[in-house]
């Protein structure tokens, strides 16, 4: 459970957020849209810590987590898959993996297990565990950023753009996925998409950003019906 | 505006009482009244500057005006002072041609030079090798090799620098200031090896100096006060040469450089030109230097032209501030007295003056100033001095 | 075959690899730094120094040299923390030319601090091995007891190095900070923690190599005993590429043994012009290092 509420964020004189407030519930997909230089990922990246709000809070179960350092809110249970997937090209899969966990204690085996029921899940992970992530394809890297982000065992997970740059089918492989892990472990995810239709396909809750204001946060089949909201904001004409 | 005639006529009024002090406190009617023209004149290139007009309208005669004021203060100082302060001075106004032109490369291309007290070397030893071959060669000339002869060299260590960025440059060029001294050594005969090379003859003062001042004057003050007056207007040249570069085509070419080399590349800068061109610069500025103090220390020793040198410059040049004449200048003074300075700190702390503080109080405190300059005012005491000045006149 | 290990070739190589293992050593702690930081610490040597100074200055007459190793590593891994706490911090961000600056600068305060405490009059140090070459046959082989005692006190290092990037969390951490930063943190890395790590590392590397080189009889300690071996594993550094380790360690080695040839059948004069034109050539054809695999260039 995030609550993000009043948020507020600048880069000198730009102003990125504008007083935005949603919540994302555990168990569900919430889904965050709108054009490029909407400010989806200022969003993410203030929830993870990486950037200061100038006003306004993020609450993770209700405690506040906002000036906690990035370090520690993923500690916390926040896992943050970053915009261009940000693997570690010169680690391989494995090391990859092992700075994903850095942050649980476990024993060797229990490490190693995680890991095995990871490469259960994504196969072709475990099929390349010794090589460098540098040799992954784009699809292959975007499961290696979230396994990484799994490994942590997160209670919220936040996605920037994992369709970015991935052809149709490899999307939807991946948005399966995600919304099966949602189902599965009750996680709470929040997606911040470019593409609105394969997002909203999978997504419960839907919030849209326009320069930085909520212009529209609602059940994702409304905004999905809305033809205002497909126009304007989200660039679905038919 | 009010404000800068203000404070131009503050200055002028205090130049004023100054050339009058001066011109009393020399010997001869004749040089009376040549520093009182001299006088005249930086007031009335004063009284140019405070209005902005003729600064924005004709800037090299803005800038002819001020590099006639500095060297007319300098020189009205020289013919006042002692001969060891009139030393003091001829050594620090070459030390400002070196600082011209670390200044240059860094401010303008953002490259690093730990060579350039090896590039002095290269100008010291030029002087001294050629006197010792060749007596009788007018003095211009000598000046004239030596900057050659640092262009030269500058080009040859300026090829791989245009393939080099910061640190491996900086890199490379302590390697060459390390290697100069081994250099030297390979070269023994014609260098002298460890001791270095004398000058055959002294550079004396011409004789319608001598004839200004009374017969009973001794030669040697007399000496001091050519070689002082020679570095003071040597560097006035230089100064006036590197204003005009910096404000050319070119200058703002390596600026642009400086702060995004992709950009420039893409409106058609040819970056390996620029770098080179930059690093010749600053070698043949510090070959001058160099060449100025063989002259004027009548000697030169291997020693000198260590890797200490070269971070005392860059130290100078970080100091006074980066890419400023100012800078520069406010360097090339800080030399010229730091060791008077050091001297009165010893004195007043009662420190052993043989003792093994008093002789690395230089390095600490050059090291100290340094760092603490470029982490806490990056721009050195011209950008701290310019930034302070905004200030007051918003 | 006695004949053969006693030849002059075999000495040249035999006294290259043991200045050469010096100049990988400098080179290695020049790469840690550089590849966490970007930062080329022309104070290493300094560092290096003062920290050898510490341990054999204010100790040697009261203890052995062991020891005065142990207190010399650790004034090199606090005064490298130290550091990267005070002066680097502030310079993160800033243009890159600003922290070779201020690396210079704290260059020579610790030259000019150490001058004035120990004088520089040279000191030199116990030596825990003899400094005499090994016989065979009555005729000299080029290595001592105490230059196998460098060489393998090297080897340690690097091994140990290797080991502790290679195979343990913190090595882990202290890769990734240096990778990327940013998803660094995103995984819960402490990224200044790292920073400063990677300083104290290099920094104790840094120590033994000072120590070795001060045991040595003909320099022995003093305040610029770092500054020729500096430039020599800066210029091994340079060759071998400043983003890699074993880059650094090859051509350390392979530069103190051709140096050794060139003093022995040249001119000793001449090693630095030839390392100097060495470095110059290969960062004309290389200019990111022969062993660095591909050009890589943050705009």
């Amino acid at each position: 459970m995030i609550g993000v509420s009043g948020l507020s964020v600048s880069y000198g004189a730009v102003q990125a957020l504008r007083d935005v407030s949603f919540s994302a519930a555990p168990g569900k997909i919430t889904t965050v849209l709108g054009a490029n230089g909407a400010g989806k990922t200022t969003l993410l990246r203030t929830i993870s810590g990486l950037v200061r709000p100038r006003a306004g809070e993020v609450t993770l179960e209700g405690d506040r987590i906002t000036g906690t350092h990035a370090e520690d809110i993923v500690r916390r249970g926040v896992g943050h898959v970053p915009e261009g997937r940000g693997v570690i090209a010169e680690f391989t899969v494995e090391e990859n993996l092992r700075l994903g966990s850095l942050i649980v204690r476990r024993s060797r085996a229990e490490r190693q297990a995680a890991f095995e029921r990871l490469y259960g899940q994504f196969p072709v992970l475990g099929e390349r565990r010794r090589q460098s992530a540098g040799t992954l394809s784009g699809g292959e890297r975007q499961m290696l950023a979230m396994a990484r982000a799994l490994v942590a065992e997160p209670r919220v997970l936040l996605l920037d753009e994992p369709s970015l740059g991935l052809a149709p089918l490899v999307t939807a492989e991946l948005m399966s996925t995600i919304s099966q892990l949602c189902a599965t472990t009750g996680l709470t995810v929040i997606l911040v998409e470019q593409n609105a239709k394969s997002a909203l396909r999978i997504a419960d809750q839907a919030v849209v950003l326009y320069i930085g204001r909520v212009v529209a946060d609602d059940r994702a089949e409304v905004v999905a019906a809305d033809e205002r909201l497909r126009q304007y904001y989200l660039g679905l004409v038919e | 505006m009010r404000q800068r005639v203000l404070v131009s006529s503050v200055v002028g009024v205090a130049l004023v009482i100054a050339a009058l002090d001066a011109t009393f406190g020399v010997p001869t009617t004749r040089l009376r009244v040549a520093l009182a023209l001299l006088g005249a004149l930086g007031v009335a290139a004063l009284g140019g500057l405070s209005v902005a007009r003729t600064r924005r309208d004709h800037p090299l005669v803005t800038r002819v005006l001020v590099t006639v004021v500095v060297v007319v203060i300098a020189l009205v100082a020289t013919a006042r002072l002692s001969s060891n302060v009139d030393t003091d001075v001829a050594i620090g106004a070459a030390m400002t041609i070196v600082l011209l032109g670390l200044s240059f490369l860094t401010g303008s291309s953002g490259q690093i030079s730990l060579g350039n007290g090896a590039f002095m070397g290269v100008g010291a030893f030029t002087v001294a090798i050629w006197a010792n071959h060749h007596a009788t060669s007018p003095l211009i000339l000598v000046l004239v090799l030596a900057v050659a002869a640092g262009a030269a060299v500058g080009f040859l260590l300026g090829l791989p620098a245009t393939r080099l960025r910061g640190p491996y440059l900086a890199g490379m060029t302590l390697a060459f200031a390390v290697a100069f001294g081994a250099v030297l050594n390979v070269f023994g005969s014609w260098t002298g090896g460890d001791s270095g090379l004398q000058l055959p003859n002294a550079e004396n003062a011409p004789r319608w100096l001598v004839h200004l001042y009374p017969a009973s004057t001794a030669s040697l003050s007399v000496n001091s006060v050519w070689l002082a007056a020679l570095s003071v207007v040597s560097a006035g040249v230089a100064l006036l040469l590197m204003a005009n570069l910096f404000a050319s085509r070119f200058g703002r070419a390596m600026r642009l450089v400086r702060d995004n080399d992709v950009a420039a590349e893409l409106v058609g800068i040819s970056l390996p030109r620029a770098r080179v061109v930059a690093f010749v610069v600053s070698a043949a500025y510090a070959a001058l230097g160099g060449a100025l103090w063989t002259v004027v220390n009548n000697a030169v020793t291997p020693s000198t032209y260590g890797l200490a040198l070269s971070i005392t410059i860059l130290s100078l040049v970080v100091i006074g501030g980066i890419g400023t004449i100012p800078g520069a200048i406010i360097g090339g003074l800080i030399y010229a007295f730091a060791n008077s300075l050091i001297g009165w700190i010893t004195t007043h702390t009662g420190l052993n003056p043989q003792g093994n503080v008093a002789s690395q109080l230089n390095g600490i405190i050059f090291g100290v100033l340094l760092v603490a300059t470029i982490v806490f005012a990056p721009m050195g005491i011209s950008g701290a001095l310019r930034r302070l000045w905004a200030h007051r006149s918003r | 075959m006695d004949a053969f290990l006693t030849s002059r070739p075999v000495a040249d190589i035999l006294g290259g690899l043991t200045n050469g293992v010096i100049y990988s050593l400098v080179a290695l702690s020049l790469v840690l730094i550089w590849r966490s930081t970007r930062i080329l610490n022309f104070a290493q040597g300094a560092m290096a120094m003062l920290a050898a100074y510490v341990g054999f200055a204010i100790l040697a007459p009261t203890t052995n040299y062991w020891i005065s190793m142990g207190v010399a590593v650790v004034a090199g891994i606090v005064l490298g923390g130290l550091t990267e706490r005070t002066i680097v911090r502030a310079l993160y961000g800033k243009p890159e030319i600003n922290p070779v600056v201020a690396m210079v600068g704290f260059l020579l305060v610790l030259e000019s601090v150490a001058a004035a405490i120990w004088s520089t009059v040279s000191r030199s140090l116990p030596t825990p091995f003899s400094i005499v070459d090994w016989q065979l046959r009555g005729r000299p082989v080029a290595m001592s007891p105490f230059a196998l005692y460098e060489v393998v006190t090297a080897v340690v290092v690097m091994v140990v190095i290797a080991v502790v990037f290679q195979f343990t969390r913190v090595g882990l951490q202290l890769r990734a900070a240096a990778l990327n930063p940013e998803v660094s943190r995103l995984l819960g890395v402490r990224v200044h923690r790292m920073l400063t790590v990677g300083w104290m590392l290099a920094s104790g590397v840094g120590a033994i190599t000072a120590v070795l080189v001060a045991s040595n009889y003909f320099t022995g300690l003093t305040p610029t005993t770092m500054d020729g071996v500096f430039a020599f594993g800066f210029i091994a550094a340079a060759i071998g590429g400043l983003d890699s380790p074993v880059g650094a360690l090859v051509s350390g080695v392979a530069l103190g043994i051709a140096f050794q040839f060139v003093g022995d059948y040249l001119n000793s004069n001449a090693i630095i012009l030839v390392a100097l034109g060495l470095l110059i050539v290969s960062l004309m054809v290389r200019p990111n290092g022969v062993f660095t695999r591909r050009a890589q260039r943050r705009v």
